[in-house]
């Protein structure tokens, strides 16, 4: 208000001046607009008369708009103020509505349009400053991190870390007293809990006790830090902020195999203490900045986590797939900006953000840097160091056997050079180079729009182009395709090249390239029921020349794919045969199966095609390509060498076969990053993908103070630059929002509350921090501790507040019933997770192993007739199900109802904050499921072996496996009744459904 | 204005505390939740209705056959589609139009317009709200499910009965808010996705009941317990809670677990009740179709929902048909549509009517809701080559039909309407936030104070979208 009051003063000397000699020049007048009336307009009134669709169609951010006015015209009249209609509202308290402008600012603008309505720069930002209803550039948040003083306190002597300063700081202002200690047999549950997800062990129980030296506390902590299962609490606390689940939802829901690999680097990356800013720029671009390392491209699985819709990728309608492909940028936008800097910035999709500095351009500056994006299944077996060793060992075996087959191969193939095996007779035949009949029989061809044939063969456009034949005049069952292809790009997924079709595709079996992996030929067929990986590398050549390919089809079902007529991958047996019935059946050409378009087609050109009406032996698949078949039947090679040679092939065969085991053992697949070639990004008007506007280049958010939001790339730069310069942006050491979200989130984490308590939007809605300074000391404490994470949850768990008693007290409660001030340590429920890990734990049945493939608590079946995925729960009891709940299989449609009612959240949705509520739902799950009651028997059996027969030992041992503590008398008595009476599982059962078992002091 | 934010923010704590200090309300739930959102303020004004039940239709019924009579279809059967647009269809396939495979006729004292595929519900035409002039955002099933139950096409948002049970909470004790009973046969695509809470805490979530066997999950101990060690472990836990909330000055979270346990004590009753139909007189039972194995499954579906209701559930879902697939078990009737709706109305359509002369001669129809949707409906052109008249009909989400019935509906009438053959909606066009809209009007909730925080936007089942259509209410 000071403020005003000088700027009144100077105004009128201005204003005097003005009308008198004319002293003030253009300069004065402009800086005067700028530091006294623009932010008056900002401040109150450019919520509403700015942006896409002012209010009243009034602009008052652009000099230009502002002076041309609304729908009711003319609003400003230089000079005369009491002819200005915006004078006239402003004045009579109409505008801004509910809370007109003091008496300065009216002044202000009075004397502004009196003096003539000089305006300075041309545009107002309207977010230079935080107004009543929404954020601006000076958020507190937007600041830079400034490491603030200690402050000193009424009670130095409670103080142990400069954590409890500012607790203590806040709690004296209030009135406030801090709680007395708790006890250690509280600590340590507590610790062990927040720490490791598991409860203590009687043993590291007493060790504590016992332990008299000063630096005992710290002793457990460091011991909890270290242990490898803090890696696998503090992955469950990273999977619910990146959204991760194990299948893709929507309608097929498929289930992921391979997406754990990303679960299983966040684990490591905890256990290692990996410095943050790097375990946040992997999860951005790991596969750029480390494209060598297979743990780097894993740590991309954070973006692809989320939902996917399969069906909506590849519909028909390119509008709408238009509009699935930008909910899907809005997902990654959302994750990366919610998750690392707690920006809300999916919210300015279709419009400037309600709330916060982010314009809708920026969220289209972050699609560009995100617009390659798209999950996948990356082979990384090549990078990996033991698949690399094996894969060596068994190519050293392969010379061995070589150099043993070799004579005999080479007189063998030699008689076949001289005797060039005649081809195959086909079925059908056609030479596209030459023409579309179909040279041995009558299936001849016609062309759709989109297909044209060059003296090359035809070529399909990889649009609408496909040819088909006349219906087959006879059934075909085992039988033999083969085509001559040249590709036109190898990026291309799922093009049908030669397929068998009836029904309008409702089944099908066809050569297709790349629908499931990337770059591979594939045994397509209708909703994969007969196609399997057949784990052949990438195509590499079919784009500058053409490639025979092949494939039979056996009456026992088995496929065998060739290229080049050689075995190209593994056959397999398949689920049957299809036999294809006479009339209905034909060939098509340059789609996998209709209707045309989507991914279905090719774009490539086919040079000739055949059809065989039987199985061809390898030999045969190889004369037919005029290729000589470097297949030699093994009879034929035993026949031509010595028994010793024999007997030494036979022994490295099966070597070579024992490594091939384990480098499919070894393979490392993962869901992760499987990046596009994206175009420039133009911004959605309105969010309508198709109501194109502007052009834009990768950036980031401008009003993140401090760090540059310009990458200096042009809107075509290629994916990689993009998001390599969005992983920089974000995790640059000067982003103010950076360290202070995550500190937060270890905060929320330990002490039930965060100092911001919407962790994963630090914007407008989420007020102010509780404890502003202590947040800033905990994000100045991460970075100069390396960006440490271990560091931030030693320096909380050491500080007095967190060692706090969790006693209640009355006075307090009625002040602060939210604890936010920290008076005591809040007790807490055990998540979702940590009962079932508790209660397996203190049963003595936890597998406690690291990493690996999920365990399914489900039985995953695949629906009839289509690629959906149902999940059908299976007895918990079952035998394998028994490891830490981190490795649960988490498909989206398979969600556990006993997880579920201890508040397990939804892994499509992010998660900053778990619920906690109790229901009669979660009695029943805890009484009667049946992992509860077989846990209770596993419990009651290691109660014998552990405690021998005798009741009143069975129940001190479960008092102290469970609470940690010795039972009372009174406690031991009725405990052993029970037991006598019922037997230790009952007594097992109780304890599961205690709420000391359940809650954390 | 930081401060008067900061205050807010302080005060919303007090109040969670407050309100967890009173707690145990009839709401299904023992506490408040921590993040304070157990007070939306439901209803704002004087609700028409007070429970829902959702019959809802997987694979997209086709309205032209069903609900919204086109005599220009009649007319136009087997020429080629008059458009300028070209037609953006799921399949990519436009065959010559088809005329609707069943008669229509007008029915009842309202003359409303109901083919003969549904000669049962025709009966009760007059108490239907017909919608014919809805449109759908996609023409992918499980998206336009998701946005038929959530609002939203992506998985991950709150479905209606979740709102509900948020909004509204429960008016039985011992039973939950929202239950779902899916079809016999098969889940619908994605599973439980279709019924969960979302970002809202998971006891919104929706709690199936199975028709059969054990009605839901962990009712019962899943082994056999003999009733002696079954007491003994009731009466130890709740000696050890007790003891446990004294050491812990009373905390109400404590106390509320320990209601938790009597009232899912309650429920081990109250529940096997509901699905015991034996209570049920034979007339009923004949009257919803139990004693035909055609509608039997059906029948007992929509019974237990009417059992559900009247214990006080608010919100109950009736699934009609699995996933997607070959052969097929829900509406999607692509090949042969005659066959596939014929079948699936076969199945429902005595079961729905019964359960609307139930609920009227209950006089449950006055402040009950029941709604009967579908994710869109289908094309009046075949999914055919384009100079045959096909067999099946593709997804159409420019135009389809759904109905309402009961309480606060003008009823026997059909609002807005869509152009000559059915394809796209031509007059009053109702977009899903405007259907949700106005159910939660006929609750008594304003869509636009119905919120949840949830990062960095109070989220509505309406979105920023949805305008109550004031024309059909009474």
């Amino acid at each position: 208000m000071r403020t005003s009051l000088i700027l009144v003063g100077v105004w009128s000397i201005v204003v005097i001046g003005s009308n008198s000699s004319k002293a003030v020049d253009d300069a004065d007048q402009a800086r005067l607009f700028d530091t006294k009336v623009a932010p008056i307009l900002a401040r109150r009134c450019l919520d509403c008369h700015s942006g896409t669709d002012p209010k009243g169609k009034l602009d008052l951010s652009d000099r230009k708009q502002a002076m041309e006015g609304g729908e009711n015209g003319e609003v400003i009249v230089p000079g005369k103020p009491e002819e200005s209609l915006l004078w006239e509202q402003v004045n009579s308290g109409e505008m801004p509505p509910k809370s007109p402008l003091n008496q300065e600012e009216k002044t202000v603008l009075r004397e502004w349009i009196a003096a003539g309505a000089y305006w300075g720069t041309a545009r107002i930002d309207p977010y230079q400053f935080t107004t009543a209803r929404r954020a601006g550039r000076d958020w507190w948040s937007l600041q830079p991190v400034v490491r603030p003083k200690i402050p000193t306190t009424s009670r130095p002597d409670w103080i142990r870390s400069p954590i409890d300063a500012f607790v203590l700081q806040n709690l004296d202002a209030n009135g406030l007293t801090p709680a007395p200690e708790a006890e250690r047999r509280t600590l340590i549950r507590r610790l062990s809990f927040d720490i490791t997800g598991l409860p203590p062990s009687p043993e590291d129980v007493d060790t504590f006790l016992a332990d008299t030296s000063s630096n005992a506390h710290e002793r457990v902590v460091d011991r909890l830090l270290s242990s490898p299962q803090f890696g696998v609490r503090w992955a469950r606390w990273w999977l619910d902020v990146a959204r991760f689940g194990e299948s893709n939802g929507f309608e097929f829901d498929e289930f992921r195999p391979d997406a754990w690999r990303y679960r299983d680097w966040v684990v490591k990356a905890m256990n290692h203490d990996m410095p943050y800013n790097e375990f946040v720029a992997l999860q951005i671009a790991g596969d750029l900045l480390k494209p060598d390392d297979p743990t780097a491209i894993e740590a991309t699985g954070f973006l692809v986590a989320g939902a996917y819709d399969t069906v909506g990728q590849t519909q028909q309608s390119g509008p709408m797939k238009a509009v699935v492909r930008g909910d899907e940028l809005e997902d990654y936008i959302g994750t990366v900006t919610q998750t690392f800097l707690g920006l809300t910035a999916n919210c300015a999709r279709c419009h400037d953000h309600k709330f916060d500095p982010i314009r809708q351009v920026e969220y289209y500056q972050l699609a560009s840097a995100l617009g390659g994006v798209r999950p996948g299944v990356r082979d990384l077996s090549s990078l990996d160091t033991e698949s690399k060793v094996l894969r060596g060992k068994a190519e050293s075996l392969q010379a061995r056997l070589d150099a043993i087959e070799a004579p005999a191969r080479a007189q063998i193939l030699a008689s076949r050079k001289v005797n060039l095996d005649p081809p195959p007779k086909p079925f059908a035949a056609w030479d596209f180079d030459r023409g579309l009949e179909d040279t041995v029989g009558t299936l001849n061809v016609t062309l759709s729009d989109g297909t044209t044939r060059t003296s090359e063969g035809l070529h399909f456009d990889g649009k609408a182009g496909f040819a088909r034949t006349s219906v087959l005049k006879r059934d075909l069952g085992a039988r033999t395709i083969e085509a001559l292809v040249k590709l036109d790009n190898l990026d291309q997924r799922g093009g049908g090249v030669l397929t068998l079709q009836a029904g309008e595709g409702l089944s099908f079996d066809g050569i297709v390239f790349a629908e499931q992996e990337p770059g591979r030929w594939l045994p397509g067929s209708d909703n994969f029921r007969r196609t399997q990986s057949v784990g052949a590398p990438p195509e590499t050549e079919a784009k500058d020349r053409a490639i025979p390919i092949t494939i039979s089809y056996s009456a026992d079902g088995s496929i065998h794919m060739y290229r080049n007529g050689q075995p190209y991958g593994k056959p397999y047996k398949a689920s049957g045969l299809v036999t294809y019935p006479a009339e209905k059946t034909e060939i098509l050409f340059g789609l996998r199966h209709p209707p045309t378009g989507g991914n279905r087609v090719l774009a490539g050109t086919i040079v000739r095609a055949r059809l065989y009406d039987r199985a061809l032996d390898p030999s045969e698949v190889a004369a037919a390509v005029g290729a000589t078949s470097d297949y030699v039947a093994p009879a034929a090679m035993i026949a031509m060498l010595t028994p010793d040679s024999t007997t030494e092939r036979a022994r490295l065969l099966g070597e070579i076969e024992s490594l091939g085991k384990q480098i499919v053992a070894h393979a490392r697949t993962a869901y992760a990053v499987a990046p596009l070639k994206p175009g420039a990004t133009q911004v959605a008007i309105r969010g309508n993908a198709q109501q194109l506007g502007e052009v834009v280049s990768a950036g980031g958010v401008a009003a993140l103070t401090g760090i540059d939001a310009n990458f200096g790339l042009d809107p075509a730069a290629p994916e990689g630059e993009r998001r390599k310069r969005l992983s920089a942006w974000v995790t640059h050491r000067d982003n103010p929002l950076f360290a202070r979200v995550v500190v937060n989130r270890i905060w929320q984490a330990h002490m039930g509350t965060g100092l911001v308590e919407t962790a994963s939007d630090f914007g407008f809605n989420a007020g102010k921090p509780s404890h502003p300074e202590l947040l800033d000391w905990l994000a100045a404490e991460l970075v100069s501790s390396g960006w440490s994470l271990k560091a931030i949850h030693k320096a909380i768990v050491m500080s007095a507040s967190y060692r706090q008693s969790s006693r209640h007290d009355s006075t307090a409660f009625t002040r602060d019933a939210g604890n936010r001030l920290l008076w005591r340590k809040s007790p807490t429920r055990l998540e979702a997770e940590m009962v079932r890990d508790a209660m397996l734990w203190t049963s003595g049945g936890l597998d406690r192993r690291l990493g690996g493939p999920s365990y399914q608590d489900h039985g995953a079946t695949k629906a009839l007739g289509t690629a959906a995925m149902l999940y059908v729960p299976v007895d918990p009891s079952t035998p394998g199900l028994d490891r830490r709940t981190l490795y649960r299989a988490a498909a989206r449609g398979g969600r556990d109802t006993f997880l579920d009612a201890f508040d397990c959240p939804d892994p499509s949705t992010i998660t900053p904050r778990r619920a906690v509520t109790t229901t009669p739902l979660q009695a029943l799950a805890m009484m009667n499921n049946n992992l509860v009651l077989h846990l209770s028997d596993l419990l009651s059996d290691r109660l014998a072996k552990d405690a021998g027969q005798e009741p009143s030992r069975q129940v001190d041992r479960v008092y102290r496996l469970a609470y940690g503590r010795e039972p009372t008398d009174e406690e031991r008595a009725r405990a052993v009744s029970v037991v006598k009476e019922f037997g230790a599982a009952t007594l097992a059962r109780a304890i599961f459904n205690s709420s000391e078992f359940l809650y954390v002091d | 204005m930081i401060d008067r934010r900061e205050f807010f923010s302080w005060t919303r704590n007090t109040l969670a505390g407050a309100a967890a200090a009173s707690m145990m309300l009839r709401d299904g739930t023992l506490q408040a939740d921590i993040l304070g959102e157990s007070n939306p303020g439901c209803p704002h004004f004087a609700p028409r209705a007070k429970r829902v039940i959702h019959i809802c239709l997987c694979g997209a019924m086709s309205h032209i056959d069903t609900f919204d009579y086109k005599p220009g279809l009649i007319k136009a059967h087997g020429q080629a589609l008059q458009s300028s647009d070209k037609p953006d269809v799921f399949f990519g396939q436009v065959g010559r139009l088809r005329q609707p495979d069943w008669a229509f006729r007008q029915r009842g004292e309202s003359g409303l317009w109901v083919s003969d595929l549904f000669p049962h519900l025709a009966e009760v035409a007059d108490e239907l709200t017909v919608i014919r002039s809805m449109v759908a955002e996609t023409s992918n099933h499980t998206p336009a499910t998701f946005q038929e139950n959530s609002g939203f096409r992506l998985n991950g948002f709150p479905t209606l009965g979740a709102w509900m049970s948020y909004g509204l909470g429960n008016e039985s004790d011992d039973l939950p808010a929202f239950v779902v009973i899916p079809d016999v046969r098969e889940l619908p695509a994605g599973g439980s996705i279709n019924w969960t809470n979302g970002f809202l805490p998971a006891r919104h979530q929706g709690v199936v009941i199975r028709p059969k066997g054990e009605a839901i999950n962990d009712l019962f101990p899943a082994r056999p317990i003999s009733p002696g060690a079954e007491a003994a472990a009731r009466d130890l836990v709740g000696e050890m809670n007790r003891r446990h909330l004294a050491r812990h000055a009373d905390d109400d979270v404590l106390s509320a677990r320990i209601r938790g346990y009597e009232l899912a004590a309650r429920m081990q009753t109250s529940v096997p009740l509901v699905a015991d139909l034996e209570g049920e007189t034979r007339e009923t039972k004949k009257l919803y179709g139990v004693d035909r194995a055609e509608t039997a499954d059906f029948a007992r579906a929509c019974l237990i929902g009417r059992r559900l209701l009247e214990r006080g559930v608010r919100f109950v879902q009736l699934i009609s048909g699995g996933t997607f697939g070959s052969p097929r078990r829900n509406w999607d009737g692509h090949e042969n549509l005659k066959e596939n709706h014929g079948l699936e109305a076969l199945r429902i359509d005595q079961p729905v009517a019964a359960l609307l002369r139930d609920l009227r001669r209950r006089g449950m129809l006055e402040d009950t809701l029941v709604m009967f949707t579908t994710e869109f409906g289908r094309t009046p052109f075949t999914q055919a080559a384009g100079d045959v008249v096909g067999t099946g009909r593709d997804h159409n989400p420019y135009g389809f039909s759904v109905w309402l019935a009961g309480a606060g509906l003008k009823s026997g009438i059909a609002y807005g309407s869509t152009d000559e053959i059915g394809w796209k909606a031509a007059e009053n066009l109702v977009t899903w936030p405007d259907f949700h809209a106005t159910v939660l009007h006929l609750l008594g909730i304003d869509h636009q104070r119905l919120t949840f925080y949830h990062n960095g936007i109070q989220r509505r089942l309406t979105n920023v979208h949805g305008h109550v259509l004031k024309p059909i209410l009474s």
